[in-house]
């Protein structure tokens, strides 16, 4: 299974993505989740960046929070919403909103 | 003519928010849905409980007497008894602490005969895997 | 192109997942798909017309009629919980409709892909 996550919150969030298995498993931090893409509690970075080599993170959203795109992990990429529509029409077979 | 299953994945606590209840009453949703669908298609349900959302399955809720609401016992006995499959996930069951006999297994009292099951995540995930679409609630 | 489910759950006022809903179907439907969009619970006061606009709280209705002006959007609300806040029928904004929770299934059924947005 090709499953996208859209992770949108900054808590509470690892019991779940830490047990699911995907044979692609890509990650798509939207609202609060974009957190996990800059802030580094007690000095380190979220672990949810560990999870997949596939990680995005939805600029809108970055920037509503402060965040320029240039500033977050280098692992992740920041998308628009016409790139989060392909991710979901062409990338994984199905999506979750966790 | 296509059967369509449809996981709806319970994570959340029940009553301070909406959420469970309303996995259950999509889930058994699932029983009119024919009504919208060509002849011979159909969607099945499968429900299952993981995380805190296993809390939603503990016995002897009495939110009706409480809060005039229905309980969430209530709805998962209602599906129980229209045959919908529930899972409850065994290592949160675990977790907890909690025993089989303080879950909800079966809908007996209302003449239901399908009973729900405890089972490892894995075997919820490959419920997640067949399946067409995911509702995480 | 496909065809897009969105079901929301959550309130308007408060997390601004509708408004993320909202824009996730514009940007669907400008790429050519189309976007069944569900809301049940809390959701249901996206269907309500008559909300004024004030800048500190999402206001989606323009977005609403431009999107349902393109043909390839269609918008439902659950009955049962627009009734249970006291939406009725004659409240609902032009273009809504207003059925049971089957019809979110059956609009899953038929779905290429299907986006739920569960929450408060």
């Amino acid at each position: 299974m090709k499953l996208g996550v859209l992770v949108s919150d900054f808590r509470n969030m690892d019991d779940t993505l830490s047990r699911l298995k995907a044979d692609k498993l890509g990650i798509i931090l939207v609202s609060n989740g974009v957190y996990h893409a800059k802030v580094k509690e007690g000095g380190k970075q979220s672990p949810i960046l560990e999870k997949s080599p596939h990680l995005y993170a939805l600029a809108e959203d970055l920037q509503t929070r402060g965040f320029a795109e240039t500033d977050i992990d280098s692992r992740v990429k920041a998308i628009t919403y016409n790139d989060l529509v392909d991710l979901i029409f062409n990338e994984y077979e199905k999506v979750i909103w966790v | 003519m296509a059967t369509k299953k449809f996981a709806f994945v319970v994570k959340s606590l029940p009553y301070k928010t909406e959420a469970s209840r309303l996995a259950l009453t999509h889930a058994i949703a699932s029983q009119t849905v024919e009504i919208y669908l060509e002849d011979g298609d159909n969607v099945e349900p499968v429900l299952a409980f993981i995380g805190d959302g296993v809390l939603n399955c503990l016995r002897n809720q009495k939110a009706m007497n409480t809060y005039g609401v229905t309980s969430l016992e209530q709805h998962i006995k209602n599906s129980l008894l229209l045959d919908l499959k529930v899972l409850i996930c065994k290592e949160d069951v675990e977790k907890f602490g909690i025993s089989e006999d303080a879950l909800i297994m079966d809908a007996e009292d209302i003449g239901g005969e399908t009973r729900a099951n405890i089972v490892a995540f894995s075997e919820i995930m490959k419920e997640m895997d067949s399946s067409n679409h995911l509702l995480f609630f | 192109m496909g065809k897009l489910t969105i079901g929301v759950f959550s309130s308007l006022v408060g997390s601004l997942s509708l408004d993320f809903a909202v824009k996730l179907s514009e940007a669907a439907i400008k790429k050519g798909h189309k976007v069944d969009f569900w809301v049940s619970g809390n959701a249901t006061m996206l269907s309500k017309k008559g909300q004024r606009a004030f800048k500190d709280y999402s206001a989606l209705e323009k977005k609403l009629q431009e999107l349902f002006a393109t043909g390839n959007f269609q918008a439902t609300a659950c009955e049962a919980c627009a009734e249970a806040r006291g939406y009725r029928k004659e409240d609902t904004m032009d273009g809504w409709k207003r059925h049971s929770m089957d019809w979110y299934l059956a609009s899953c059924f038929s779905a290429d892909k299907v986006l739920h947005i569960g929450g408060d």
